[in-house]
This record gives structure tokens, C-alpha cells and sequence, in this order.
């Protein structure tokens, strides 16, 4: 984003621009000036739409040869050796792109294509939120492949990287997300090889999106060294080894040297190596150590130049060893921390020193890596034994986290002392080893080992590995699931279940032979000989086929509408039949079968759905992605309790995300304890991919407990961060209905019922609004329309629990139209107590039964199952007083009665969750 | 967009309507006017926004508190803030969004609401229709935050009626000749290489020629509809538009009516 405001775009004052001969300096578009351009209007002819459409009818020039694939060319906004860039707009969307197209190859072979192809598939599949998303890669009628992206609106950072020099602050942020995103496209094996300040867009707020992931060989004539500087752009980027070593040899240390070069340039105002042209800065690069950042800009911090020089080594071993470990330094740097290298050259002095005495150096390596102590011996040197028995201490230290209890969501503080004494007190015994105990190491917490956690966590404690997991109480005694990880936290060492009579048990447990101590020891020895299980890789990522098909099902399940579902559907059936074995590809097909089952409700795809699912905890019950999906499944049948479980299954099989958390807390609302639900998202928000991803469903949650202004405002925030989506509005119009403001709950649907005329859950609760408000002949028309597109579908409505059918029936007994109400009404029984044999403890459904009781007048079912559904966990006492279906026991005295018991036991659950609030957990409130 | 056909009718019916007579007309925030005035400032909000950071104030910042005026305005404020007797859309904004920062409470209520609330889809009305305002730095640098105010105004007017003769041809199918040919509209003829700009697309020259012509009287027409729908009244839109010409041609700016 620009400084002065004055365009969208970084490069708004420019020294360059001349001035019109009519005296203005401002100008538009490809250089049209603005003054100029008015004054045409100041002149008198003028054509009519109409007239002006006759001239265009007239002229032969088509666009055809603007239209690619599924896309309208707006404008030509970019042009590399090899590729074309256009604005443009996807025709059924409406939705603007940027589409990189390729006008030639080096070779035009079907196997360069399919390659080109399934590179920009890889990069694809990166999500990151400082990565411009790839939408699409197809191919046009003239058989060249192209791809839709994020249109980034500001530009990129080539022109505006001069005004970072004077911010060097805001310089480090950008570069350390940089740094970040290009660390996530490492660990998903891609990387990026061209990375440049051209290379880097940005949103309109200002943020990096890195673009041309692995692409850029193919849109930039890199490889032309013969050309003059300006044209060849700024050959100052590429690592010297990039010159002289084959595309398969290079390693992420690549990408760390041009990100050391961008920082250099943001900082200095100049890329390190300036020559009059690409081969002599290729050179010097290559032959000359980079300069010195403060010989350039003395004013900076040492940090910063001790930061550039490490990314700028010409060895690429004595760089960063990650772009996260960069970012980390980066991030240190703002916050004022220490930045973990040194200039003093100490780790350059031993690697020179190395160099010299490489017999030496390998046997200290075997030392490190094969952890035997029995090698010490063999070094005469004490020095060098020191530092071997450093090496070697380093390589098994642990920082032990809290665990989360997943009783009650928080943090088990305790644990963490408990199980550092044990360990402290076993592993010594194995070996060499350092364990450090960490309380909560930063405001944003989950407990869930996620990347950034364990990354915070290790960089505190200065450890190679990290130990957390969860904790919960079982029929048994107390169950921990536990968890080793890499410092870097993208992977996963060692995971270990242990159920224990007693917490006071925990030693003996970890000292058995076999026991968790040696397991955990081995874990740290296999670390240091960097064997990275290729286990936990699943099938479908190592075949071609699968993970192509598995990727684009992915992207599909985001979408909400039918065929988007069946596709996603098909692409995860055929990468099931590619990888047999991938345990992932099941999972998500059962989520995709869910999905499109919540769209029209069709019992063979539940069937379906739980047949791959179980098919996947078959292959793999160990992994957390089978109980992820029956976590989902359940809880769409309504088996909150099985939902529960398998929720914290996953969990405790390692789910890191936050979508886990999510379901969890969404169980915990359906099962009547919307305060630890609230207590649950808040864990989830604390990593969620968007501002708000939550928002809604807390707002459900403070609706249920009559918090109104604390539920307003989550569902504004849903609203506004998530406006492509109903919910938050939803959520709005929903509570004027729950205050019984029928005219306000009106005008606020209608206010935005446009927008999302889409969506399925938009016309119940337009129906909801006209049934309580007593418009019964609205109502009725509504529900039938409700009722014809989707005649199976007997849950779909987002509030109230009421079936399409039970309205109607209550409607139809309203006319006195009593053949078909009481038709209406047998339909709903069968169906509601079909899933009440499914789901005994099912509060909506048993509220449902009530309401069927109600309709027909039988009072004492009614109640009975009223009853039921309240001790089952139904909250939404408001709903009920205004619900007429239960218009004939309304009067009565009991039923009255039931109702304000409810009232008063919603408000203890608020009073709980208030009263604990104080405590200080930042993950209560959401806000 | 429902202000437009709203528009459209009523220039049917005999009567040249424009969105900021609408607004004038009602007064209160009645749905109609409302819906014109929201139209008005979808399309004008980056003069505000430049005027804003001009002030001084980062990028978010300047966002959120873009954000907020523009609510303020909708929801029926603007009339209150501004001068009651009334004037052009463009110094009415302008007066407006200056009280705006004077009043000491926008910046806290801003700073409270945390920029959740959103007038703008910055990335989406970015994409749609982008701008690419360049002016030379040492112009840009020493012009007041008013000034800046006018020529991004200008920029903006220009910009739109560029944006609508781009869809229009689009609509027709002829998006490829309006991006070689729009190059050419404020061109001298003597300038213009019919010949060269023929052989790019395929046809005469001839052709050309008659179809920049063309292309040059819509736009023309495109420009005044837009600038018509700031004021009140059609015999105002040659007043604005040199009133913004010579913005843009002197050091100081003009005394704003």
C-alpha cells in the first residue's frame, strides 16, 4: 500500500513521470492525463449508449482472443520473458483474478507441459495467509496452461521498497512474514528459487503475499545472463550456488540467501551486489563476501547487519538453517529480544576449523549424531570432548509444556512440574540430557502443540525438542497422550499414550522397562540422526495421481453449493482408488459426503460417510484425521457424546489444529454447556486462519445465555470479517427475534437477504420470523418452498428446531385443515423418534417430540419430553415462549413452571462463566 | 445496484435525477437516499482516504478511520456535520470528513471499534476497479491534504468513466479494442497512428479512426453522467469540471465554492 494514500498502488510519486504539455503531473491508467482527460468532457458532442453500441456492432475486432477458459481479460497488467499477466475477471464469479499465462518454452514437449502443470498444482496447494493463493490452473484452447490467482491490489514491492529505509522497523515485520510463509512452502517441499521484491505483493492493507512459488523458471528468463542489467531486472537475489548448481541440487538455504538480499535492500535503500551488469553481479556474489549493512547504512542496529550476513553467506551450510529460524530472528529483533547468532564468528571459526581438520570433525559429528558416550573417550582433547558432551547434551534437551486438560479446556499447570521431576529423573540414566520446565510461554496459547507454539516454545527454552499433550480423566483413572516434537514444530518425533491408575503413578509408569523414559530417549537419539520417519507421510501425498485429486477436493469442500460438493466428492473417490492405503483421502471423502448431505439430506451418503470414515480408522487409528471426520459425522446425527469423543481422540492423536478445538467447543454448545463451549472457541480463535472464523457460533453461545450485547457483537464481527458468509447476520436478525422485535427482525433480513438468496439456511429463518410473528399465511408459504426443495431434509434450519413439516403442521391445524395436519405430523413423529432411538440423549430431538406433543395438544407428553430435552441440555428457553407450536400448553401452569426453572438455570451457567473469567485466562473471553 | 435503476426510472419519466439530488432531496436517511449517497461514496471514498493519510496518519489507521467516516455519513450524519446551506457533493465530503477529524472522539471511537466495522472491501473495490494515480513526487510532496483531496477527486471522476466505458465495451465484446484504444482518448489526432493501431487489431485504419471517434464521444458523455451525478443540476457540471481542471493546472489551489 502506497504512503500518501494517493493510488492503490506502491508506486504513486514517481520521479520519473513527465509532465503533460497542458502543465498537469498527474496522470492515470498508461499515462493518460487526468486534466486532459476532464477537459474532453468540457466539449459538446456526446454519444449515446445506444449509438455507441451501434459503432462497436459495426467494427470486426472480437474478443475472443481475450477470453481465457472460464475468464474475461480485463487488461494486460504485466510482461516477463516468457508469461503475460492480466487482470481479469472469472465470467460466473464475477470475482477479479490476475492470470499468468505462458507464450513459450524451452521445450514444447507433452512432458515439460505436464511438468509446468503439476508444479503450479504444488504450489497450489500452499495455504498461507502471506501467500497469494492460487486458484485455478487449467489449460486454454490453444493447449498452454494457465493460472488464476489473487489479484493483489497494492502492486508489488518493487516500487515501493525505497520507502522501507526510512522504517526499518516495518522493514523487519514484512520480511519476517516473508520469511514465514516461505518457511511454510519448505516443509510442504517447495521452493520458491527466484524470490525478489518483485516477487512480493501486496493486499490492500499493506501485507505481503509472496507470488510464483517454483514458477518463476518458467515466466522469467532467468537463465539469460547475457542480457544488460535493467533488463535481466536484479540479479542480486539469486545465491551464488544457484548459478553453477543444477535445480535439483539446491536446497531452502537458496531461498534464505534472497531473503537476506531483500532485507538488505529494504534496509539500505540497495541490493548488496550492484555491477554494470547480471554476470558481473553473479561474480561478486559468488567471489566477494556481501558488504557490511551499516558500511552502507551506518545508523542501523549490529542485529540487523549480523541478521543480513548470516542470510548472505556464500556457503550455503553457514546460513540460516530455515527461513522459520530467520523469521525467528527477526521477530526477536522487534521484540527486543537477543537474536540467537552471534557476530562474533565462533560457529564460522569452528566450521573454517572444520574444514581444516575434517577426519576430526566427522568423528566429533559421529559423536553428535549417533549419541554414544563411549565415543568421548577416544577424543584426547578436552576441548573438544566439552564441546562434543555439549553437542550431545543439546541434542536431548526437552522443554516440558503444560498439558491441556481436556476435562475442563485449560491449561494443567501441575502436569508440567510432575512430569519434569519424572523425567529428570529417568533420563539420566539413558543419558546425557537437559529438561526444562516451561509455564504457558506466550499470551496466544492453545496447549495443542501447533507450529508456532512448539517453535515460541523451543526458542525460550533453548531446546531441541518439545514436550506437550493432554490429559483426562477416564473410566480407568487418568489417561496422557504425549507428545515429542522437533524444535522446529513441523514435526512430530514421538507419541505416546499412557493410561495410569493415578496421577501419583506417573514415575513408575515412565521408569517400566519399555516404558515411556527409553521411548523417549530413543525418540531424541533418532532425532539426531535426522531420520525423519517417512511414515507419517500419508498415501496420498506420495502418489501424483492421489495428491492432485486430494488438493483439488480440498479446495472444493470450502465451497457450499451442490456441485461443488459432488465434485469434491469424486476427486476424493478417485484419490481413495489411487491410494488405497491414505488414510486422509478417506477422511476427507467422508466429510465431503457430509457436506453434501447437509445440503440435501440423503441417508445413503451418512452411510457413506461413516463407511469411509470407520474405513479410515481401520487403516490408521492412531491417526487424528478419522476422528476429526466421525467427531463431524456424529455430530450432524446428532451423537453428541460419540462426537465428544472422538473430538478428543483427535486431540489426543495430535491434531494441532484449530478446526479440532472448533468442533470440540460446538459439541460442548449442542450438549447444553455453552459456557465451556466459550471456553473452547476461545482456545480456537486464539489460532484461527481469519479474524472471526468463530464468531458466529460464539455468538450462539452467548445467545443461549441471554448475553445479548456480548452475542451482538460477536455476530457483527462475523458479519463484517466474514461477508461472503451468512452467519453473523443470521445470528443479528435471529436475537430481534428472541426479543420478540418481529418488525425489527424483518427489516434487518430483508436489509441483506439479497446477498445471500444462495444459502440454505436463509429462508427458515425468514419462515422462523413469520411463524413466531403469528403470519401464518406467510409462513406457510415460506415453509412449503422450504419444504419442496428439500423434502428429506428434517434438521437443516439454524435455530429453534423446527422442521419444515412440524410448522406446517401446526399451520395446517391453525386452518383446521386437520387430514393434513395430522399427516404432517405423523411424519415428524416417525422421524423424530427414529433419531431418538439413534440419539437418546439428543436434546433438539427431544425437544422436537415435545413440540409434535404440543401441536396435538398432548399435554403431558409434551411435558415429559420438554422435561427430557431440558435435562438433555435445550437452553433456549426464549424460543420456546414464543414458539407456537407449543401455543396449546402454553397456559399450562407446569409447563410455565419448566420454563422459568430453565431461566434460572441459564443464569447460573452465565454467573459460572463470569465468575471465572477474573482468573485471568485470556482464552475465556474471546474479545 | 439498486440506486441505479432507481436513477434509471426516473431519467425515463423525463427527469435527470442524480444521485447527489437524491440525497439532497431527502434529507433523512430514507432508503433511497440513503442507497444513493452509500452508491456516491463506494465511489469516492479514495479522495477521503488520501486526504486522511496526507494528515498524517499510517495506512490502517487511515483505513479504519475511512471506515468510520464513511458509516457516520451513512447512517445519516453528513447533513448535520457539514454546512447547512448546502453545496457540491465533493466540498460537502470534504467539509464534512474535516470536522470529522476535529472532532477529538472520531480517533478514540475508531481506535474502540478496532476498524471492525467495514464500509469498504478495500481488496474487492481495489480489484474491481484499481487505480493507478501517478503524480510527480515533487508535486505530491509539497500539495496540502485539500489539494491532494481535489486531484485524487479528479483522478477518481476520470477513473470511473474510464472504468463504465471499459464494461460497456466489454459488454459488447469488444474489451480488447477498448484497452488498445483508450490509450488514444485525450491524444491529439496527429498523434495517433491509426494505421499502426489497425494493423495491431485487424482492421482499416479508417475504421479506427471512426471508432476512437466514437469511443471519444461516449466517454465524453460517460464523464459529464458521472460528474452530473455530484451536483445538483445539469447546468453545474461544467462549473465542476473546470473547477477540477484548474486544480489540477495551478500551484494554489482555487477558492472551493
Amino acid at each position: 500500500m502506497n504512503i500518501a494514500g494517493l493510488s492503490d498502488f506502491t508506486g504513486n510519486a514517481s520521479d520519473e513521470a513527465p509532465k503533460c504539455e497542458c502543465g498537469s503531473a498527474a496522470t492515470v491508467s498508461v499515462g493518460l492525463c487526468v486534466s486532459c482527460l476532464l477537459r474532453c468532457g468540457l466539449r459538446a458532442e456526446a454519444a449515446t449508449e445506444e449509438s455507441f453500441a451501434e459503432a462497436l456492432r459495426q467494427i470486426e475486432i472480437r474478443d475472443s482472443d481475450w477470453q481465457l477458459g472460464n475468464y474475461q481479460i480485463l487488461e494486460e497488467i504485466g510482461r516477463g520473458g516468457m508469461g503475460v499477466i492480466y487482470r481479469a475477471r472469472q465470467r460466473h464469479s464475477g470475482r477479479i483474478v490476475a492470470l499468468k499465462r505462458v507464450l513459450s518454452y524451452h521445450s514444447d514437449s507433452h512432458e515439460t507441459l505436464t511438468r509446468f502443470r503439476r508444479e503450479a498444482e504444488a504450489a497450489a496447494s500452499l495455504d498461507h495467509a502471506n501467500i497469494l493463493p492460487i486458484y485455478e490452473v487449467a489449460m486454454g484452447e490453444d493447449g498452454l496452461p494457465f493460472f488464476s490467482m489473487k489479484f493483489a491490489p497494492g502492486g508489488s514491492l518493487l516500487p515501493a521498497r525505497t520507502t522501507y529505509r526510512a522504517r526499518p522497523r516495518q522493514a523487519v515485520q514484512l520480511l519476517a512474514k516473508v520469511a514465514r510463509a516461505i518457511e511454510h512452502a519448505h516443509t510442504a517441499g517447495i521452493l520458491h528459487r527466484d524470490l525478489k521484491p518483485g516477487n512480493i505483493l501486496l493486499d490492500a492493507r499493506g501485507e505481503p503475499l509472496v507470488s510464483d512459488f517454483g514458477l518463476a523458471k518458467w515466466l522469467d528468463a532467468t537463465s539469460d545472463l547475457t542480457r544488460t542489467m535493467t533488463v535481466f531486472g536484479t540479479p542480486g537475489y539469486i545465491a551464488p550456488e544457484q548459478v553453477r548448481s543444477p535445480a535439483e541440487m539446491l536446497t531452502a538455504a537458496v531461498d534464505v540467501y534472497s531473503l537476506g538480499a531483500i532485507l538488505f535492500e529494504l534496509l539500505s535503500g540497495r541490493p548488496p551486489f550492484v555491477a554494470e551488469h547480471a554476470i558481473a553481479v553473479i561474480h561478486q556474489a559468488a567471489e566477494k563476501q556481501a558488504p557490511r549493512l551499516r558500511s552502507v547504512a551506518p545508523a542501523l542496529s549490529r542485529d540487523l547487519e549480523t541478521i543480513c550476513a548470516r542470510c548472505l553467506e556464500r556457503d550455503p551450510r553457514a546460513r540460516y538453517q530455515s527461513a522459520g529460524v530467520l523469521a525467528e530472528d527477526l521477530e526477536r529483533w522487534l521484540e527486543d529480544r537477543p537474536i540467537s547468532v552471534r557476530p562474533v564468528c565462533a560457529p564460522v571459526r569452528l566450521w573454517r576449523w572444520s574444514r581444516r581438520n575434517r577426519r576430526l570433525a566427522v568423528a566429533c559429528a559421529a559423536c553428535v549424531l549417533l549419541g554414544a558416550v563411549a565415543a568421548l573417550r577416544q577424543l584426547q582433547s578436552w576441548h573438544l570432548e566439552s564441546a562434543v558432551r555439549k553437542a550431545v547434551l543439546a541434542a536431548h534437551s526437552i522443554a516440558v509444556l503444560p498439558f491441556l486438560n481436556l476435562d475442563t479446556g485449560e491449561m494443567a499447570n501441575d502436569m508440567t512440574a510432575r512430569l519434569g521431576k519424572a523425567l529428570r529423573a529417568e533420563l539420566p540414566a539413558l543419558g546425557p540430557a537437559k529438561i526444562v520446565e516451561l509455564p504457558i510461554p506466550s499470551a496466544k496459547w492453545t496447549g495443542t502443540g501447533n507450529v508456532d507454539e512448539i517453535r515460541i516454545a523451543a526458542g525460550q527454552a533453548d531446546t531441541r525438542a518439545v514436550l506437550s499433550g493432554t490429559v483426562r480423566h477416564s473410566g480407568r483413572g487418568v489417561r496422557l497422550s504425549i507428545h515429542l516434537f522437533r524444535e522446529t514444530g513441523d514435526d512430530t518425533l514421538g507419541q505416546w499414550l499412557l493410561d495410569v491408575g493415578a496421577i501419583e503413578e506417573l514415575p513408575q509408569a515412565l521408569r517400566r522397562p519399555g516404558g515411556i523414559a527409553a521411548l523417549l530417549y530413543r525418540a531424541l537419539d533418532a532425532r539426531t540422526h535426522a531420520q525423519k520417519g517417512a511414515s507419517n507421510t500419508d498415501a496420498a501425498m506420495v502418489d501424483d495421481v492421489a495428491r492432485g485429486y486430494f488438493n483439488a477436493g480440498r479446495a472444493l469442500l470450502d465451497r457450499r453449493t451442490i456441485p461443488d460438493m459432488d465434485r469434491a466428492i469424486n476427486c476424493f473417490e478417485e484419490a481413495v482408488r489411487a491410494a488405497p492405503a491414505s488414510v486422509a483421502a478417506r477422511s476427507y471423502l467422508a466429510l465431503a459426503y457430509l457436506g453434501r448431505n447437509f445440503l440435501t439430506a440423503n441417508p445413503a451418503h451418512m452411510e457413506r460417510a461413516f463407511a469411509v470414515a470407520n474405513q479410515a480408522l481401520a487403516l490408521d487409528s492412531h491417526n487424528p484425521a478419522p476422528h476429526r471426520a466421525l467427531c463431524s459425522l456424529y455430530t450432524s446425527t446428532g451423537q453428541f457424546e460419540q462426537a465428544l469423543e472422538h473430538g478428543l481422540l483427535a486431540l489426543e492423536a495430535g491434531d494441532p489444529s484449530e478446526r479440532a478445538l472448533g468442533q470440540i467447543a460446538f459439541v460442548w454448545k449442542e450438549l447444553g454447556h455453552p459456557e465451556k463451549a466459550i471456553r473452547w472457541f476461545g482456545k480456537a480463535k486464539l489460532s484461527e486462519r481469519q479474524p472471526a472464523d468463530y464468531d458466529a457460533l460464539l455468538g450462539d453461545c452467548w445467545m443461549l445465555l441471554t448475553e445479548d450485547d456480548q452475542a451482538r457483537e460477536a455476530y457483527r464481527a462475523a458479519a463484517n470479517f466474514h461477508p461472503d458468509l451468512p452467519e453473523g447476520w443470521l445470528g443479528l436478525c435471529h436475537l430481534q427475534l428472541l426479543n420478540g422485535d418481529f418488525a425489527g427482525a424483518r427489516m434487518l433480513f430483508r436489509q441483506r437477504a439479497g446477498e445471500y438468496q444462495a444459502f440454505h439456511t436463509v429462508k427458515p429463518l425468514l419462515a422462523q420470523i413469520e411463524f413466531f410473528s403469528r403470519n401464518f399465511a406467510e409462513a406457510e408459504r415460506l415453509y412449503r418452498e422450504i419444504r419442496d426443495a428439500d423434502p428429506r431434509g428434517v434438521g437443516l434450519e439454524q435455530y429453534g428446531a423446527i422442521s419444515s413439516a412440524s410448522a406446517l403442521a401446526r399451520l395446517k391445524f391453525a386452518t383446521g385443515d386437520l387430514v393434513s395436519g395430522n399427516q404432517l405430523l405423523k411424519q415428524c413423529l416417525a422421524s423424530d423418534q427414529a433419531q431418538v432411538r439413534v440419539s437418546p440423549h439428543n436434546a433438539e430431538v427431544l425437544y422436537r417430540l415435545s413440540a409434535d406433543e404440543a401441536i396435538q395438544g398432548n399435554v403431558a407428553m409434551s411435558l415429559q419430553f420438554l422435561r427430557n430435552s431440558i435435562a438433555a441440555g435445550w437452553l433456549d428457553y426464549r424460543s420456546t415462549r414464543l414458539d407456537p407450536r407449543f401455543d396449546q400448553v402454553a397456559a399450562n401452569p407446569e409447563f410455565q413452571k419448566l420454563l422459568s426453572e430453565l431461566a434460572a438455570q441459564v443464569a447460573g451457567l452465565r454467573t459460572a462463566l463470569t465468575s471465572r473469567s477474573p482468573k485471568g485466562e485470556n482464552e475465556n473471553s474471546a474479545r | 445496484m439498486n440506486a441505479n435503476a432507481a436513477l434509471k426510472g426516473d431519467r425515463q419519466n423525463g427527469f435527470v435525477t442524480t444521485r447527489w439530488s437524491v440525497v439532497l432531496s431527502c434529507g433523512s436517511p430514507e432508503e433511497r437516499g440513503s442507497a444513493a449517497l452509500a452508491e456516491l461514496c463506494r465511489i469516492y471514498w479514495r479522495p477521503i482516504f488520501a486526504f486522511i493519510c496526507r494528515r498524517g496518519y499510517s495506512v490502517t489507521d487511515a483505513q479504519d478511520l475511512t471506515q468510520d467516516f464513511f458509516l457516520m455519513v451513512i447512517e445519516g450524519n453528513l447533513l448535520q456535520l457539514a454546512d447547512p446551506c448546502r453545496g457540491r457533493f465533493r466540498s460537502l465530503l470534504l467539509k464534512a470528513m474535516q470536522n470529522f477529524l476535529i472532532d477529538s472522539h472520531a480517533w478514540r471511537k475508531a481506535q474502540k471499534r478496532g476498524g471492525k466495522i467495514q464500509f469498504v472491501c478495500w481488496n474487492e473495490w481495489m480489484a474491481e476497479a484499481p487505480s493507478q494515480l501517478s503524480i510527480h513526487t515533487r508535486e505530491a510532496e509539497s500539495w496540502p491534504a485539500e489539494k491532494i483531496y481535489d486531484v485524487r477527486w479528479a483522478a477518481t471522476v476520470v477513473e470511473r468513466a474510464l472504468h463504465r466505458l471499459g464494461e460497456e465495451c466489454e459488454s459488447r465484446g469488444r474489451r480488447r479494442m477498448f484497452s488498445v484504444l483508450s490509450k488514444y482518448l485525450a491524444a491529439e489526432r496527429s498523434d495517433v497512428s491509426y494505421v499502426a493501431i489497425g494493423n495491431d487489431l485487424g482492421v482499416s485504419a479508417d475504421a479506427i479512426k471512426r471508432l476512437l471517434h466514437r469511443l471519444r464521444d461516449r466517454y465524453r458523455a460517460i464523464l459529464r453522467e458521472e460528474v452530473l451525478q455530484t451536483v445538483e443540476s445539469a447546468a453545474e457540471v461544467d462549473e465542476e469540471i473546470r473547477y477540477l481542471c484548474a486544480v489540477l493546472a495551478t500551484e494554489e489551489p482555487p477558492h472551493a465554492q
